[in-house]
């Protein structure tokens, strides 16, 4: 019997080859996405997840609760903090602090090894912090390699690029800033690509220079401490300890934000956008939804493809249904046969979508840099996964069909009677009308998404991004000496416009806040965003001053410029009347001689900061030189060469700063591209659905059409009347999108501070984009229906 | 009325060719009513749907009151078609989604009558044809002979200078297809102009005029003399 349907199914699929492959193709495409966003989704929620306490660890965070409502949020905790933390907490099990920096790390020559040297992300971690984490470990172990000064972990990437194989590593030295000697005494596996921690080049913490400082008023982004929860503590046991913890050591009271500290799950870092992490990689819960809601919508536009044409196409199986219930068939046996049917379509459908998405995982890795590899079948989950998807549309696509056909009277099935509209016209209308609903919403969200972006990428940001190249400095005492000299040579360059010192860009994700006072000796209530800039700053950036000056030439802080946002946050109206006023914050005084214009000093998704810019030579991170467009690239070349000779210990780093703003939208970009992808997929689904059904539509009316036809019908008001019903369905399907549609795009938007203004055209858009494809899906096929000859159709019943 | 002279039509296989009309002449005058028969496959359908501009035939000519309609254009033939022909089917082709009335009102659309005026034509015709009871219903609710008589008033309603008719008793009774007859007859003595295929040559009796067709040639004439005496 199974031979013998599964003979029928495929006589049929083949008989009906049109029909056939738009379900097939259809379902692939759509089975396609639905796999390649589960790789994708599944790659994101595997991050960390590898180490056997996962469940316990937890990261100390930081936040401040401003009078005004703000709130910052940080990563990091102040130093002190790990220690007290050990001390103060019977909660947790272990304690460890891991500190990020950077520096030139240099491996000396060795027989047949020429020498490395390398600006790298370095780390100094308690060696308690790889008793938390689990790592493997290929050489040394957590409770010996780490205890010592001048010890250093290794990964075995970083051991092999510094000395050729790992093996050789242990016992060798590895020289940080060209001044401190370091032992190998350990060598870690690599870490996977979904993980937070990219450790490499791990020092001890006991070699970290400010180990041992007091001070809980600073806190930085790199200074992270975790802790192992003991076994069987709730979270809820540890509201009372912590706030006793703030009481003890966060008391300050003239504080002008409200500190707190608070556990991270281990499993949330890379999902909290609030606070970042080491690997800078994160994948908001949000942005994870969405694209799941995306696959869900394509599988179920695929679905409702596969009922719509085989329920529409039940009819020409009525008289097997007839028979087959003469010969004594039961229901249940056909209700299995026809799902049977579905199941045969889904598999050769879901083969197709492997090759498919075999085919377009390159480009998925392309949109993310290429550092990140996705693997089809690397991971067994996916084979569950196929196999749920296998089961789950082979029911969702076939039951409905098979409900119907099995339903027949056999009666009337034999002779092939079975009204026309048996397969629930009603039906398979909602469902049009829901896949073009789906359709609709996505190009809404495309529109606005596209909108969104060009607007970001166009908005002016209130200073020169383009071709201003930013060159890191060398932190060390004797470099800053030559800092004049370089800046000196650089100027003799032909092709170099402006050069300024500056701890950061106008805008970067590298920010210090700090608390100050304004014409009087009380604190502020806010605090303000802080950068060293020197007197070139304003002009290599073109930033434009309301009133006053530019801050003076100087190594520390004389003079302050602030922006527009800081001067009304103090409600003085006229920029005129800061200039003069007297400012103290890090511990330097002055008058502000300046008000600049506001620019994003952040990305756009936050509100410009009050702003305050001094010079400040120990906090000059990197030079800014705004260049001559005609010869980048031979002016660059020649700032290279000046670095390598002024400073030859150290490794040239240079970052174009519009290239750098891209970075902030990365997330933004990807999810804008997937959203674009899916989205087409999704258009392109529903309307082969749209053309399959019309056909079917065509074909059941041939005797319609050509007795309107006899009767005077032009061709031309036949494809009206055949377009008429199909355009009311994507009326109807647009307008239940557009409140969904307003919803989801009106909460993304919510998302930036700045913004475009949501305006009716995307929806319009929509409708008309849905509406002329269908004209023309429809035109197409029943210009062919109203073409046709007449006499046959009126003739062979 | 109607001359046609050298009609030819081949139809085309892959792999064999039929001459379905093979130099027909013809000639109909206003106010007759015409007979058309022969055994299957003769060519009496093929003509009656070339008359009726359903299909177009290789060669000769077709004169409706002095106009030549061969050479005319698909949407010349269209508008052509629906100001001055009726059809009537064998198999009715109702639209089965349509009521009684809607079927009937269909042609009046395509000519663009105004809906006031169509409404009033429908009824008139609905009322002659004694189905007024049934202007609401489905044609499936119908009889095969009631099915007929709707089919006839949406042939008549534009008030087309000539009807075609191909086998209307072909699937009815003889009761009901004696009612359809008298109802063609009843119209042409009218002024209606018939032509109709049949295989029956108790309803070619009904007509003035018998044409035989036997491979696609006229093979004899035949004046129905009871008919013709009535129509002098």
């Amino acid at each position: 019997m199974f031979k013998l349907n599964l003979k029928i199914a495929l006589r049929n699929l083949w008989k009906y080859k049109g029909y056939t492959s738009i379900n097939v193709f259809g379902l692939a495409i759509g089975l396609a996405s639905c796999i390649l966003i589960f790789i994708f989704v599944r790659y994101q929620l595997s991050f960390d997840k590898d180490y056997a306490n996962g469940d316990r660890i937890y990261r100390m965070v930081t936040s401040w609760k401003y009078a005004d409502g703000n709130e910052f949020y940080s990563q990091g905790v102040p130093l002190p903090l790990p220690a007290a933390v050990r001390n103060d907490f019977s909660q947790f099990e272990k304690v460890a602090a891991i500190q990020q920096s950077s520096g030139i790390v240099k491996a000396k020559a060795l027989p047949g090894k020429a020498e490395v040297k390398k600006s790298e992300s370095i780390y100094y971690a308690e060696p308690s912090f790889f008793e938390i984490f689990d790592y493997k470990w290929l050489a040394g172990n957590p409770n010996q390699s780490l205890t010592a000064p001048n010890t250093v972990v290794l990964s075995e990437k970083a051991a092999n690029t510094y000395f050729g194989d790992w093996r050789k590593a242990i016992g060798n030295t590895l020289i940080l800033d060209n001044k401190t000697d370091f032992k190998v005494t350990g060598i870690i596996k690599d870490n996977p690509q979904n993980s937070s921690f990219p450790l490499e080049i791990i020092f001890s913490y006991v070699s970290f220079n400010s180990k041992n400082s007091k001070d809980w008023g600073s806190v930085s982004s790199s200074w992270e401490c975790y802790v192992l929860l003991k076994k069987g503590v709730l979270l809820s046991e540890l509201d009372k300890p912590i706030q006793q913890f703030l009481n003890k050591y966060e008391n300050d009271k003239d504080a002008s934000g409200k500190v707190g500290h608070t556990v991270q799950p281990l499993k949330t870092i890379h999902h909290n956008d609030n606070y970042g992490n080491f690997a800078n990689k994160y994948m908001p819960y949000k942005q994870i939804i969405g694209l799941v809601i995306i696959g869900l919508f394509l599988l179920l536009t695929a679905c409702i493809n596969f009922i719509n044409l085989a329920t529409a196409q039940a009819i020409s199986r009525s008289k097997e249904v007839g028979v087959r219930k003469v010969m004594g068939s039961r229901r249940k046996q056909l209700i299995w046969q026809f799902l049977s049917e579905t199941a045969l379509i889904t598999f050769i459908a879901l083969l197709l979508a492997c090759v498919l998405s075999e085919l377009t995982l390159p480009k998925m890795e392309n949109l993310f840099g290429g550092d990140v590899t996705f693997s089809l079948f690397g991971h067994p989950i996916i084979f569950v996964f196929l196999l749920v998807m296998l089961v789950v549309v082979s029911f969702l696509a076939g039951l409905y069909p098979a409900l119907i056909m099995s339903g027949f009277s056999p009666a009337l099935a034999i002779k092939n009677k079975v009204t026309a509209n048996a397969g629930g016209v009603g039906l398979r209308k909602t469902l049009v009308v829901v896949q073009f609903a789906i359709t609709a919403i996505l190009i809404i969200g495309t529109l606005v998404v596209i909108k969104q972006m060009s607007f970001i990428r166009n908005k002016s940001l209130g200073f020169d991004t383009q071709a201003i190249s930013l060159v890191s400095l060398p932190q060390d005492s004797l470099s800053k000496l030559k800092y004049n000299g370089f800046k000196e040579r650089l100027s003799g360059i032909k092709g170099v416009k402006n050069i300024s010192f500056c701890s950061a860009a106008p805008s970067s994700d590298s920010n210090n806040e700090t608390s100050f006072t304004y014409n009087s000796s009380k604190r502020v209530d806010f605090q303000a965003n802080v950068k060293a800039v020197d007197e070139a700053y304003f002009k290599t950036f073109g930033l434009q001053l309301i009133a006053g000056r530019p801050i003076a030439k100087s190594d520390t802080i004389k003079e302050f410029v602030v922006n527009e946002t800081l001067i009304k946050k103090l409600n003085v109206k006229n920029p005129n009347e800061a200039i003069g006023k007297i400012m103290t914050l890090w511990g330097g005084k002055g008058p502000i001689v300046g008000v600049v214009k506001d620019f994003n000093n952040y990305s756009l998704h936050e509100k410009i900061a009050p702003m305050a810019m001094f010079s400040r030579k120990s906090n000059y991170r990197g030079i800014a030189i705004k260049l001559d467009v005609a010869d980048i690239g031979n002016t660059m070349k020649q700032v290279e060469s000046t670095f390598n000779t002024m400073f030859p210990d150290y490794v040239y780093e240079n970052e174009f700063f519009d290239e750098n703003l891209k970075g902030f939208y990365e997330t933004e970009q990807i999810m804008g591209t997937l959203f674009k992808v899916f989205a087409s997929v999704v258009i392109f689904i529903s309307f082969i659905g749209l053309f399959g059904l019309i056909s079917f539509v065509a074909t059941q009316r041939t005797k319609e059409i050509a007795i309107r036809k006899v009767l005077g019908a032009s061709n031309l008001e036949l494809i009206k009347m055949l377009n008429n019903s199909f355009l009311w369905m994507v009326l109807i399907a647009n307008m239940v999108a557009w409140p969904v549609a307003y919803i989801f795009v009106k909460n993304w938007l919510a998302g930036f501070e700045y913004r475009i203004d949501l305006s009716i055209w995307p929806f319009i858009f929509a409708m008309l984009i849905s509406m002329s494809i269908t004209i023309i899906t429809v035109t197409l096929r029943s210009y062919r229906a109203a073409k046709a000859n007449t006499i046959d159709a009126l003739k062979y019943e | 009325m109607i001359k046609i002279e050298n009609l030819e039509k081949v139809y085309k296989t892959e792999e064999i060719e039929t001459t379905a009309l093979n130099g027909i002449n013809l000639h109909v005058k206003e106010g007759e009513f015409v007979s058309i028969m022969g055994p299957s496959g003769c060519g009496k359908s093929t003509l009656l749907n070339v008359m009726g501009l359903l299909d177009k035939p290789e060669s000769g000519s077709y004169k409706f009151i002095e106009t030549e309609l061969l050479t005319l254009n698909d949407r010349e033939r269209s508008n052509f078609r629906k100001r001055n022909m009726g059809f009537v089917f064998q198999n009715f082709n109702l639209i089965d989604e349509l009521t009684v009335f809607e079927n009937i009102e269909l042609p009046l659309i395509y000519n663009k009558v105004p809906a006031g005026e169509r409404k009033k034509l429908v009824n008139e015709i609905i009322g002659r044809m004694n189905i007024v009871n049934r202007s609401g219903h489905f044609p499936q609710q119908l009889s095969g002979g009631q099915q007929q008589r709707v089919a006839v008033a949406r042939a008549l309603v534009t008030k087309p200078k000539l009807v075609l008719a191909d086998e209307p008793t072909g699937n009815l009774d003889s009761t009901h297809g004696n009612e359809v007859m008298e109802l063609l007859c009843e119209l042409n003595e009218t002024g209606t102009t018939i032509v109709m295929v049949t295989h029956s040559s108790h309803d070619a009796s009904f007509s003035n005029r018998i044409i035989n067709l036997k491979d696609g040639h006229v093979i004899s004439e035949k004046i129905n003399k009871g008919r013709t005496e009535e129509l002098i």
